[in-house]
């Protein structure tokens, strides 16, 4: 039995995501983004109180990055995960902890813009160095994609796919992918997929409920 | 021939620590944050997004410290400081390696906010004040994780202790450790590895912590 605890727009889809992908049966248990991931009743599944946890076959498992290795080398037929020893598995595990850079500052944008209520709480220039080392990140995918590779690693969509596709699908938020035409159609590709359109969140459930937010001024 | 590129006491002291442990040799290559050493066309080739560490190893190069420390274990299974594909602690040690990441990055805001910023003024008192909240949630998680056992995992020390080494010195100038017993002997159990104390004398001199605590801002 596999159950994840999920909330929409959050490292959680990734986990959701690549479940889908695998295409193995799960449940989804759905959370709202506040205080509740604190409840003594949620510290059980996650010590951390964070999404995502996963129960799974009477273990628990926190942290997106380790679940996401555990699940691929559970299901290693699906080729999406590339196993020790094998030629691709340096720049997947980059890929795979990359994906948590990049979430990192996602989730630093999002504490300033979302979760504080008041304007006058944030920090503008520190949304603006977030922001900034957002573009970072992305001008290094940039150049990762830029002999024309269809997906991360040159073997075929991958988890480093999802892992990376779904941090960047954060971090849209906050950096746009203007200038950077490799990864826009990287993206483009990798969002088109099924398995992502089912990833995403209902109507009103979302988090960010702006499409963008400008570097706060303010 | 390894070769870190490194800035003292930052994440990269994970891999320099890990090396130690494996008793392989390497070369270290300096960096400091402020310098603009990082944002070199030479080392940006190495570490795409401009960040330590950077490896180069088995004519490969590498970035991401967690990607890192996980090659190292696997390409050099003798030395026993991975838990292998199918070992009972697999899923523990991976929890581990992520949980590490987890509590830097709070690490890193905190950095961010009350040390890198040329004026303290431009920092959010509620961002710290939030930050350290939750620094000190990750430190009750890992005093709770520790419970009796002389390292994070029950059957010894692993990359995943390695993947801690930054964050458990940096954290203490955000939050006190006299709270965490088990933590603050496991810090001292780490601090007696003799490949931690010679990782530490390679390790150069940190230049961006000035005070021995930054407490929450008042307001």
């Amino acid at each position: 039995m596999i159950r994840l605890h999920h909330c929409p727009q959050t490292r959680s889809m990734r986990t959701l995501w690549l479940l889908i992908e695998l295409g193995v049966t799960f449940e989804v248990v759905e959370h709202a983004f506040g205080k509740n991931l604190r409840s003594s009743e949620y510290l059980r599944v996650s010590l951390s109180g964070r999404v995502p946890a996963l129960e799974i076959d009477g273990d628990r498992m926190i942290e997106t990055g380790a679940i996401t290795e555990y699940l691929c080398e559970m299901y290693p037929n699906t080729g999406l995960g590339r196993l020790p020893g094998t030629r691709e598995r340096r720049d997947w595990l980059i890929w795979v902890h990359f994906a948590e850079t990049i979430s990192q500052h996602a989730a630093a944008l999002t504490q300033q813009h979302v979760a504080l209520y008041d304007p006058a709480m944030r920090s503008p220039i520190v949304t603006k160095l977030e922001a900034a080392r957002i573009g970072k990140c992305f001008g290094a995918l940039e150049a990762a994609l830029s002999d024309g590779r269809e997906y991360l690693l040159t073997g075929g969509f991958s988890a480093a796919d999802i892992s990376v596709g779904q941090a960047v699908y954060m971090a849209r938020y906050f950096a746009r992918l203007d200038g950077f035409d490799r990864l826009a159609e990287w993206y483009a590709r990798i969002t088109a997929r099924p398995g992502f359109k089912e990833a995403l969140p209902e109507r009103g459930t979302e988090l960010y409920k702006q499409d963008f937010y400008e570097v706060w001024e303010g | 021939m390894i070769r870190l590129h490194h800035v003292p006491f930052s994440r990269s002291f994970r891999v320099l620590w890990l090396l130690q442990e494996m008793g392989l040799e390497c070369e270290v290559v300096e960096y400091q944050i402020r310098d603009g050493s990082l944002r070199t066309k030479e080392f940006v080739s190495i570490s795409p997004a401009g960040r330590v560490p950077g490896l180069e190893v088995d004519g490969l190069r590498m970035f991401e410290s967690g990607a890192i420390l996980e090659y190292l274990c696997e390409t050099r299974p003798e030395h026993g400081l991975g838990r292998a594909v199918g070992h009972i602690e697999r899923p523990r040690y991976l929890e581990l390696m992520g949980f590490a990441e987890t509590m830097a990055a709070l690490v890193e805001q905190l950095n961010l906010n009350h040390v890198f910023l040329r004026d303290p003024a431009m920092a959010s008192p509620i961002v710290i004040k939030l930050n350290t909240a939750r620094l000190t949630g990750t430190l009750n998680a890992m005093e709770e994780m520790l419970g009796d056992q002389d390292y994070l995992l029950p059957s010894g020390f692993s990359a995943a202790d390695a993947m801690m080494g930054f964050n458990l010195f940096a954290a203490p100038y955000y939050v006190k450790l006299d709270p965490f017993p088990k933590l603050q002997s496991y810090v001292a159990r780490l601090e007696s590895r003799p490949a931690y104390q010679a990782a530490r004398a390679r390790d150069g001199a940190q230049d961006f912590y000035t005070k021995s605590f930054y407490p929450v801002p008042a307001n």
